[in-house]
């Protein structure tokens, strides 16, 4: 009787450990970005933190997209210096997308809830969805937009996620891509305040190989994100594609 | 004069050094200070603006419209909406639009208490200040 009571009580207790789900870190809350410029972190963001995210990795672009890219860049500079320049996505108020969202110009929120986390960037209200414990879709099965579709698990202390569907007109910093690719991060806690996201972008029909991206946040704890409205958008793109300013008060309130 | 000098380092997070809207089309090689009187301090996305309307030597107006940051950026540095109002004299430091036209990026602006206050243009060390026309 009394070795039944301890196999029954093991089995128990077995079970009930097995079922114990590891909760994930709180990461939910607003965060500020530091360590602009490619990743190199500012000495503001050394001093507060005493973390320094890594570099990031420069894309390395197949011979056949090669020209397109660099003929982009240089077409930018060059109209920077000449005082025109081209016009942006910006400049007709959309959003980042993926995976320029994460780079949070503005504050970004993560908020997590049962299946979902949900990045909330102030800067045009961008809002991506990351549906936990999914399967992904496969590529022809997502239509193309600005954020994708994402899919994400946890795996011990660091959010692993999979985005794919990405329209080829939103660019990582004026990078061109194809369908194909795929957008890899883990998000994960360096510091009980300081947030890391790192993104890998695979895409092997234009790109060499993957690169990496390091984007580091750290924790605004008495900041509410602010609302981002483009309610007067005077600057607009001409015929040319060049960014102009219509000059004079619009009448706005 | 009680002088207070609103900036990124006292007030809020460090601002970003990146700009979503490029401001190549004003001109980094000088600055002109525009000393006038608001006629709207117009607080919107994706920026700011504050009319002003200039008294020129021949005693005619000239009206200039002037481009912040976004007002995210200001209300983290402390700005709030009812800080100017029409009517206002103000003295404003002005990176001129390349165009010639009556239009420029404002750099500070000193309000009639003598309050200056930046709305964190990213960048701004950029753009060559040069001293006030006499």
């Amino acid at each position: 009787m009394r070795i039944l009571s301890f196999s029954v009580l093991a089995i128990v207790c077995a079970v009930s450990l097995g079922a114990q789900k590891r909760e994930p870190p709180n990461i939910s809350g607003a965060w500020e970005r530091y360590g602009f410029n490619l990743g190199q972190a500012t000495a503001d963001g050394q001093r507060r933190d005493g973390t320094v995210p890594p570099r990031s990795e420069q894309p390395v672009v197949k011979p056949a997209f090669q020209k397109e890219y660099q003929d982009r860049l240089a077409a930018i500079r060059d109209a920077n210096a000449k005082g025109a320049p081209i016009a942006s996505n910006y400049v007709d108020c959309l959003g980042d997308g993926m995976p320029l969202m994460m780079g949070a110009m503005f504050p970004i929120e993560f908020l997590q809830s049962p299946g979902q986390v949900t990045v909330i960037e102030e800067a045009f209200t961008q809002v991506r969805r990351i549906k936990l414990d999914q399967p992904q879709k496969k590529i022809e099965d997502v239509e193309p937009g600005f954020y994708g579709h994402s899919v994400g698990r946890w795996e011990g202390d660091t959010l692993m996620v999979d985005t794919i569907g990405i329209k080829e007109s939103i660019r990582y910093n004026n990078l061109p891509h194809s369908d194909q690719m795929r957008i890899k991060e883990k998000i994960h806690l360096v510091a009980p305040n300081v947030l890391w996201d790192e993104v890998t972008i695979e895409d092997a029909v234009v790109l060499e190989k993957p690169f990496t991206i390091y984007y580091a946040y750290r924790r605004m704890p008495a900041y509410t994100l602010l609302e981002y409205i483009c309610e007067d958008n005077r600057e607009f793109k001409d015929a040319n594609g060049i960014q102009q300013i219509r000059v004079g008060d619009t009448g706005k309130k | 004069m009680r002088v207070l000098l609103i900036t990124a380092a006292l007030l809020a997070p460090a601002a970003p050094a990146l700009a979503h809207h490029s401001f190549a089309m004003y001109d980094h090689t000088r600055t002109v200070t525009l000393k006038g009187e608001v006629t709207k301090f117009q607080w919107t996305n994706p920026h700011g603006y504050l009319e002003i309307d200039v008294k020129q030597r021949d005693g005619s107006t000239k009206h200039y419209s002037l481009e912040m940051t976004s007002i995210n950026m200001m209300m983290r540095l402390g700005w709030r909406s009812n800080m100017i109002k029409a009517g206002d004299l103000v003295v404003a430091t002005v990176s001129p639009l390349l165009t010639g036209e009556p239009a420029g990026l404002l750099l500070d602006v000193t309000l009639p208490d003598g309050r200056k206050l930046e709305p964190g243009v990213p960048a701004v060390g950029t753009f060559k200040r040069t001293p006030p026309e006499e």
